[in-house]
């Protein structure tokens, strides 16, 4: 009993808006084994609403209220240090559980595909990040790619080796991970980003040993889940200060990956900035045959050549195999910037105050244009920028934050400043 | 946070308040106004205690003039440590809102084995070699003897606190057993005496059931309690089952030869007294002449277990003339074993009357009711006057005379039943005399009369009105708490029929048939293969459960079982148990994942629990109705039929559904918990079951989870498990409150429509 006090008496008060749209959508009309039965039909997605009409089942609401307490969870309104560099090693749980079909095909078609859309927007969103691919099955974890910099070269050898069998060790896991990781430089990020389908982990040894070892070297240990919530890896990424999040379907597994490809932010004992050598390579003059470093043949055109030892590497960014300078186009490193400088935090806009206010709210989306009401004219959830003030709807938000990475109003009003100057 | 049920000012130790505990409160301060009784049944998890505690303390301290007192019985020495715990926080914060005029004084009180302090005899294993070691040290005769021979032992807790007499008091606060104990070391006193002391000043005493009503403990402990107290008993879904062990006793052979081993070693003394100390015995002798049974005052280190009958039905008058004399009293009670024993031959079972049973024995052996009547007393009397210390050892001839004098107090209520061996196991002969009490309402009815509240509360008091008539008494207020839950966290399925859509039942003709043993085999099969970490398996008994788990075994389920989670059995064994336990835990933390085989009515099904991921799945295999062949069940029904008109089937109905539900209830112990339960058996989908079952389970059990099959479960179970590892907001959205601040209690105070947000 006194757990649930405890609890109870931090419950964030300031969190009450967004949930009344996650109870409807919990509480949905099918049953579950009905909706299993059902599939893939379209009338899947329907639901009766109060009035006994059918409508189609709205995630969108939920999608958004998890979003929002996603980003409001971290305070990313100050500008926190971000971690840029990051060393991160997919886990795939390929033990007999993969094989189950409650994900279509199976989760491990469904899992390979997601981690190949992951690998390829990790890149694109932490283009100076390194990662490396590690399968269990049979009890035993074994490395399939080391950590390196090319996405095409991970999804090749990911995709390869698509079997499952036996049973996954969670420990065995971490343990090769951790071999791997501490080997890498201190400024990088060291992070573990398991997919975890099996209900049960069976380990050589005592895996909480592992656990505090890998929390030691500050490894952040992350796991997306397949089937239900497991006491220790919950107990894992609690410890390690990673996330822990269970898929409901196909879709969430996407978006709940795709959360951990923004950079985390940085550790604060090693958030101390420091400098970095690289170098920036030049590209290769097309039709000049080289040797490659990497790979150790011969190659015609492409490829980059070091600035310091001359050696040619085929893909960017990556460590020169030579001289061991870390090599990163200039188009990478920018793209990594707009990590350091958030946007802030849209408000939310409740119906309640816009009633009140009616003549203030415009009726579209300053981003979209579409009409902020809901069908029959009832004014909808919706945001506004603190800084621009101006009116974005729930779509909006999301890829203004997720993607963007620039308010629209903001970027705006700077434009057409001198305008309003000049008129005065 | 602090705020008004209509006169009386709510100290409530939390910022928020679930709005059934406030709905509770209102209810309680309702029976605690018109000084009647209460019967309130509500989940755990949604904090009961502390309702309990904020609402009984507040009301007390609204009323300065006459503080009602707080008597407060729990199951176990864990649970009241746990709500001692909670009280010292409510004490705290009212201390801290009101300034000392706040202050008072509550504890714990538990037997010496819990409170002793003297290394040397809390070394001691069981509670009565504890009691008795302690006597050793303080009986009365053995200080007045080390006053002379300073080589006598004494414990010197005691005699520091002897010394201190009434000025050793407990500063008011709250104190836990272990508090006690610290404070009794740094002072130097004895912290179980000091404890017998401080009950009668203390506001609120939380103690053992037993306390109150086993008449042998409570005419010690609980004789000078005021009528103005509120008596709880928390957790009390079995509470008839304890009034009526209070007023049972067994007799088996072991205890016939341990009390002829008493009754010799008790004639030497008398020979040992009559040669040196003649003196002794004949004031013995006249004091009862006197007609003082009892010995009044005696001094507090001496007083034994007392009379095992009600305060209202023990004689007051003197001890009749053929048993004054100390050795005429052992050859009457030799006879009597001699008796016993002879009873313990038969080859049948018997049962019996008391009226036949008292007959038998005078034609017999000549002892008359009135003597066994006196029968405690007089050993009691007899016991003091040898100056007899090691009680631990002469606790045989004590269960014999309790015995005798509860077979001459009643008549009604009770029988003699004689069991050569247990029905379920007949090559084992273990012949037994068993004085069975039948109605519960006897032992609790002196508690009832007393004090002006009686509270009864659990998690499972249903169906509600049945308990009135089992304990029979009138509760002024009686209702049953739903639980308000920010989202569905329980899950409750009845499953019907197995994967080959065949109906499963543990119903006697179906047990042993192989279709159902194999569908509960691939029920728990495809469930453990789903459920992560703990799930919990109950069995509606140890036979049946031997049996399906070898059956099993042979068919090679368990092995499959196995290669996903480990298995482990409870035993009657406690010590295996609670390293089966242990080990269970373990391997739900490492991840292995777990199953735990345990027996409904044992040890597990009642104490222990399987909160969050110890416990995400139970299985209830069958509805645990009791071995309904036992003689004593079948004259319990009886009596009960007469005397209460409660139909046979719907007690036994009754008393399995509560089972149940105390099995299940062991996942959910919390609200941000979650959990499935499954019942499988396909009476469990008939409405005269189900509908037994509490509230609170039943408003979670949807229409379309009453009839389902293993295939249908499994993809329940799938989705619930994914649905609750969702992040979730622990206050409730604003449609759905289920946290109240003080501020929403003001305005729906203000509004009015505070009913509406009760259930
Ligand atoms: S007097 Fe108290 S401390 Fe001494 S032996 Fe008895 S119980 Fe223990
Ligand atoms: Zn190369
Ligand atoms: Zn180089
Ligand atoms: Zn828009
Ligand atoms: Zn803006």
């Amino acid at each position: 009993m006194n757990n649930s006090k405890g609890k109870r008496s931090n419950g964030d008060e300031h969190e009450d808006e967004d949930d009344e749209e996650e109870d409807e959508a919990n509480g949905g009309g099918l049953e579950a084994w009905e909706r299993a039965y059902a599939d893939e039909r379209s009338w899947e997605s329907l639901q009766e609403d109060e009035s006994g009409l059918l409508r189609p089942i709205d995630n969108k609401a939920t999608y958004h209220a998890q979003y929002r307490r996603r980003i409001r969870s971290t305070p990313s309104t100050a500008r926190i240090q971000k971690g840029l560099i990051r060393y991160l090693y997919i886990v795939v749980d390929l033990s007999r559980a993969a094989s189950e079909m409650d994900f279509k095909p199976s989760r491990m078609a469904v899992v390979a595909k997601n981690v190949e859309a992951f690998i390829r927007e990790f890149f694109d969103q932490n283009p100076l990040s390194q990662l490396g691919l590690v399968f269990v099955k049979d009890g035993v974890a074994q490395c399939l790619t080391e950590l390196g910099g090319s996405p095409d070269s991970h999804i090749k050898a990911l995709m390869g080796k698509l079997e499952c069998s036996g049973e996954a060790s969670l420990q065995n896991a971490l343990e090769l991970v951790y071999g791997y990781l501490k080997q890498v430089p201190s400024y990088g990020h060291r992070e573990v980003l398991i997919l975890y389908s099996a209900l049960s982990t069976c380990d050589p040894g005592d895996i909480m040993e592992t656990i505090q070892q890998c929390k030691k070297s500050k490894i952040r240990c992350s796991v997306v889940g397949l089937s239900a919530e497991i006491f220790i890896c919950k107990h894992l990424c609690q410890e390690t200060g990673g996330l822990y999040s269970i898929a409901l379907d196909e879709s969430h597994l996407k978006e709940l990956l795709l959360e951990h490809a923004p950079p985390p932010p940085a550790i604060a004992e090693f958030a101390i900035a420091s400098l970095i050598k690289m170098g920036f390579p030049q590209r290769a003059a097309e039709g000049v045959v080289s040797i490659c470093s990497c790979h150790k043949e011969p190659k015609v055109g492409g490829g980059y050549t070091c600035p310091r030892c001359k050696a040619r590497v085929c893909e960017l960014p990556t460590e020169c195999c030579v001289c061991g300078l870390t090599l990163v186009s200039s188009p990478h490193l920018a793209r990594s910037y707009h990590h350091l400088f958030p946007i802030t935090l849209f408000s939310e806009v409740s119906p309640s105050y816009s009633s009140k206010q009616q003549q203030r709210i415009p009726k579209n989306c300053f981003g979209c244009q579409q009409s902020l009401l809901n069908p029959g004219n009832k004014p909808g959830l919706f945001v506004a920028c603190p800084k621009c003030s101006q009116f974005f709807c729930l779509d909006c938000d999301i890829y203004i934050h997720e993607s963007l990475h620039n308010c629209p109003g903001c970027e705006s009003l700077r434009h057409s400043k001198p305008v309003i100057d000049a008129e005065e | 946070m602090k705020f008004q049920i209509e006169e009386v000012t709510v100290y409530f130790p939390y910022d928020n308040i679930y709005p059934e505990q406030y709905s509770y409160m209102v209810e309680l301060k309702r029976a605690l106004d018109a000084k009647g009784h209460a019967l309130l049944e509500m989940p755990t998890g949604t904090g009961k205690t502390i309702a309990l505690l904020s609402l009984i303390t507040s009301y007390s301290l609204s009323k300065p003039s006459n503080p009602p007192k707080l008597l407060y019985c729990t199951r176990t020495v864990h649970e009241m440590e746990k709500t001692l715990a909670e009280l010292r926080r409510l004490h705290s914060y009212q201390v801290s809102l009101l300034g000392t005029s706040a202050n008072y004084l509550a504890l714990g009180l538990s037997s010496r084995k819990n409170l002793c302090i003297n290394p040397s005899v809390v070394s001691t294993e069981s509670r009565d070699s504890v009691d008795a070691a302690c006597r050793k040290l303080t009986a009365s005769w053995v200080r007045a003897l080390a006053m002379e021979n300073p080589n006598v032992k004494t414990c010197e807790f005691y005699e520091n606190y002897e010394k201190v007499g009434s000025e050793a008091i407990l500063p008011p606060g709250v104190y836990t057993l272990a508090d006690l104990k610290v404070f009794g070391k740094e002072k130097g006193w004895c912290p179980y005496f000091l404890a017998r002391h401080m009950v009668q000043y203390a506001n609120v005493v939380v103690y053992s059931y037993q306390y109150l009503l086993d008449p042998k403990v409570a005419a010690i402990i609980s004789k000078e309690m005021q009528r103005e107290s509120v008596v709880v008993f928390d957790e009390a879904h079995n509470i008839d089952n304890v009034c009526i062990e209070a007023l049972s006793v067994s007799v088996r052979r072991q205890t016939l030869e341990g009390a002829s081993r008493n009754l010799s070693r008790m004639a030497q003394e008398i020979d040992r007294f009559k040669a040196t100390d003649a003196g002794r015995l004949r004031a013995e002798y006249n004091r009862l002449v006197d007609g003082l049974a009892q010995r009044g005052n005696l001094p507090i280190t001496d007083t034994w277990l007392s009379n095992p009958a009600l305060p209202d039905d023990i004689l007051k008058e003197a001890v009749p003339g053929n048993i004054r004399r100390a050795e005429h009293f052992l050859s009457h009670l030799r006879r009597l074993v001699q008796y016993l024993k002879g009873r313990l031959q038969t080859e049948n079972v018997e049962k019996e009357g008391l009226v036949a049973f008292v007959a038998s024995i005078y034609t017999q052996v000549g002892i008359d009711q009135k003597m066994l009547r006196f029968c405690y007393d007089r050993l009691h009397s007899l016991m003091l006057t040898l100056e007899i210390t090691d009680t631990d050892e002469f606790l045989h001839i004590q269960t014999i005379c309790d015995f005798a004098t509860l077979v001459g107090t009643y008549t009604r209520g009770f029988s003699i039943i004689i069991e050569p061996f247990d029905e379920r196991m007949p090559h084992i002969p273990d012949p037994v005399i068993q004085l069975c009490c039948h109605d519960a309402s006897l032992a609790i009815k002196p508690v009832f009369d007393r004090f002006q509240s009686v509270v009864i509360t659990s998690g499972t008091l249903s169906p509600i009105d049945l308990y009135p008539r089992l304990l029979n008494f009138n509760p002024v207020v009686s209702h049953s708490f739903k639980m308000s839950l920010t989202r569905d966290c329980i899950c409750p399925m009845v499953l019907t029929r197995g994967s080959d859509q065949l109906p499963v039942s543990t119903k006697f003709d179906m047990r042993s048939d192989p279709g159902v043993v194999r569908n509960y085999g691939r029920l728990l099969l495809e469930m453990v293969s789903v459920v992560p970490d703990g799930v919990v398996c109950f069995f509606v008994s140890y036979s049946y459960m031997d049996g399906i788990v070898n059956s099993w075994n042979e068919t090679g389920i368990l092995k499959e079982i196995m290669q996903q989670k480990l298995v482990f059995i409870e035993t009657p064994d406690v010590v295996e148990t609670t390293l089966a336990l242990d080990n269970y835990r373990r391997a739900c933390d490492c991840g292995r994942g777990a199953v735990f085989f345990s027996v409904a009515r044992g040890k597990v099904a009642e104490g222990i629990d399987f909160d969050s991921h110890y416990g995400r799945l139970v299985i209830m295999f069958g509805v645990p109705f009791q071995y309904t062949l036992s003689r004593i069940l079948l004259a319990r029904l009886e009596y009960l039929r007469e005397t209460f008109q409660i139909k046979e089937g719907d007690f036994l109905t009754f008393d399995a559904l509560r089972q149940a539900a105390q099995c299940v209830g062991r996942v959910i112990r919390s609200k941000a918990d979650y959990g499935m339960m499954i019942f499988a058996d396909k009476r469990y989908s008939r409405h005269d079951k189900r509908s037994k079952l509490p509230g609170w389970i039943l408003s979670h059990l949807r229409d379309a989870h009453l009839n389902l099959s293993t295939d249908m479960a499994v993809h329940i179970a799938r989705e619930f498990l994914r649905k609750m590892a969702q992040p979730y907001d622990k206050a409730g959205g604003s449609g759905r409150k289920t946290l109240l601040s003080q501020e929403d209690l003001e305005k729906m105070m203000t509004n009015g429509n505070i009913q509406e947000m009760l259930f």
